[in-house]
């Protein structure tokens, strides 16, 4: 690989490593897990950095760590059936404790745990929108390229995932139709 | 339209994502309809509790790093593998050395051999000082090396490098401008101990290197910025700092400035 095309995959991906990390942990329920994938899935697109053709680079990536996080739910499909989908351990890196909002999370943590075991009912179609969309907000348009579905299904999907979110949590809302 | 065509279309409503005419036929919908407008508030609520009730998990450090130095190898070792030369393990393409040498040709018919030899002299060890404190920053990124002292408090700080180090660092107190310090280590730059304090902004590391003043004063300056890190220098009467972060350049700037402003102000006891 040529200087200027690592300068420019450090300039362009590597900025949404935050973004991929979020997303491989809401996909796969660990932090652990989620390290690993995003490791390998980073690699992945370095390797395959010829394919990108100046688009989003954050949607781009983000398809392929969506992707190596499906791979990788395939290979560990027994060992992921048992695990249970509530993850209230966000983890923070190690070494760094949070030192003034241990007060603040307290209050916020029963509000929050009730949103995570909601999002946790979801298929993982639904989720993974509900994901992008809300926490990382995207459009319909990266969302598509993203999860490799037209727009308009991007669309209908949200839609659902939304009621379903909105019954779990006992919002008024129609039923899905 | 009908109700029941309207709330097919409110998420995408709610998300902006409509073409301009459905858009405006649902907005008059609402405008008249109280259940339809009841069941576009609840949508609206539900986005508003994920947007604000959601863990945004971040890339712990310790990835980022792995990460940075998986890529800095890969990209590397495309270096052509000739058959006779053996591949040097170096990250930075050798640049032309006749190049510099011109260049300090030139330099000499400008000023005399001697200060000519202390100019490059100067500039070859502050690269190799800047080497050395962006490689001890990536390193302590990995798994327990990022402070010899624990301590959000600069009482236990700051009383730690006594004795270990012949001087005593420069520890502000920067909780409440969103610095809060995460603890402190010594290392080895520049030819002799170290400082180090470190202090994080959300996940971000950011480490603080300082030996004493050497009479030199030079105002905050971004050295180089490598692998995603920015590096930057400055000195005072205070001492020789050097910080290192994954920052954006903008929080960088305002955490040196808070720093500065705090050391030069004193500390409080």
């Amino acid at each position: 690989m040529a200087p200027s095309d690592r300068e420019r995959f450090e300039h362009l991906v590597l900025p949404h490593l935050d973004d991929a990390y979020a997303l491989a942990h809401y996909l796969l329920h660990d932090g652990h897990d989620a390290q690993d994938v995003v490791h390998d899935a980073v690699l992945r697109a370095l390797r395959h950095f010829d394919t990108y053709r100046n688009g989003d680079a954050r949607a781009w990536l983000l398809s392929i760590v969506r992707n190596c996080c499906h791979s990788w739910r395939e290979q560990h499909r027994h060992t992921v059936a048992g695990r249970t989908a509530i993850h209230t351990d966000v983890e923070r890196s190690p070494e760094l404790p949070d030192p003034a909002m241990a007060d603040q999370h307290a209050i916020q943590s029963s509000e929050r745990d009730r949103l995570h075991r909601a999002l946790a009912t979801l298929p993982d179609e639904f989720r993974e929108v509900i994901v992008l969309r809300e926490l990382q907000e995207l459009s319909y348009n990266q969302i598509s390229i993203i999860t490799g579905v037209p727009a308009g299904t991007v669309m209908s999907r949200l839609a659902r995932a939304r009621k379903r979110l909105a019954s779990a949590l006992e919002l008024p809302v129609s039923e899905e139709g | 339209m009908q109700c029941e065509e309207c709330r097919a279309l409110l998420s995408a409503y709610l998300d902006g994502e409509l073409m301009p005419e459905e858009r405006d036929e649902v907005g008059q919908h609402l405008a008249s309809c109280v259940s339809c407008a009841a069941e576009y508030e609840s949508l609206a609520a539900l986005s508003r509790r994920l947007r604000g009730g959601l863990d945004r998990p971040h890339a712990p450090e310790t990835l980022k790093a792995r990460i940075r130095a998986d890529v800095a190898r890969e990209t590397s070792t495309v270096i052509p593998m000739s058959t006779t030369t053996p591949t040097v393990s170096s990250t930075r393409p050798t640049r032309l050395p006749w190049l510099g040498l011109a260049a300090a040709g030139l330099v000499i018919a400008a000023l005399s051999a001697g200060t000519t030899a202390a100019i490059i002299h100067h500039r070859a060890a502050t690269a190799s000082v800047a080497d050395q404190v962006v490689s001890s920053h990536i390193r302590s990124l990995l798994p327990g090396r990022l402070t010899d002292v624990a301590s959000n408090d600069l009482h236990n700080v700051k009383p730690w490098f006594n004795g270990r180090i012949d001087f005593s660092p420069t520890v502000p107190r920067l909780d409440s401008l969103g610095f809060p310090l995460v603890g402190g280590r010594l290392d080895y730059a520049g030819g002799r101990p170290v400082a180090v304090v470190v202090y994080q902004h959300q996940q971000h590391v950011i480490n603080v290197f300082s030996w004493p003043a050497d009479g030199s004063s030079i105002s905050p300056t971004l050295v180089r910025t490598e692998h995603g890190y920015h590096l930057m220098h400055w000195s005072d009467a205070t001492g020789n700092f050097w910080t290192v972060s994954d920052l954006n350049l903008g929080q960088l700037n305002q955490f040196i400035t808070l720093f500065a402003k705090a050391e030069s102000e004193g500390e409080p006891k």
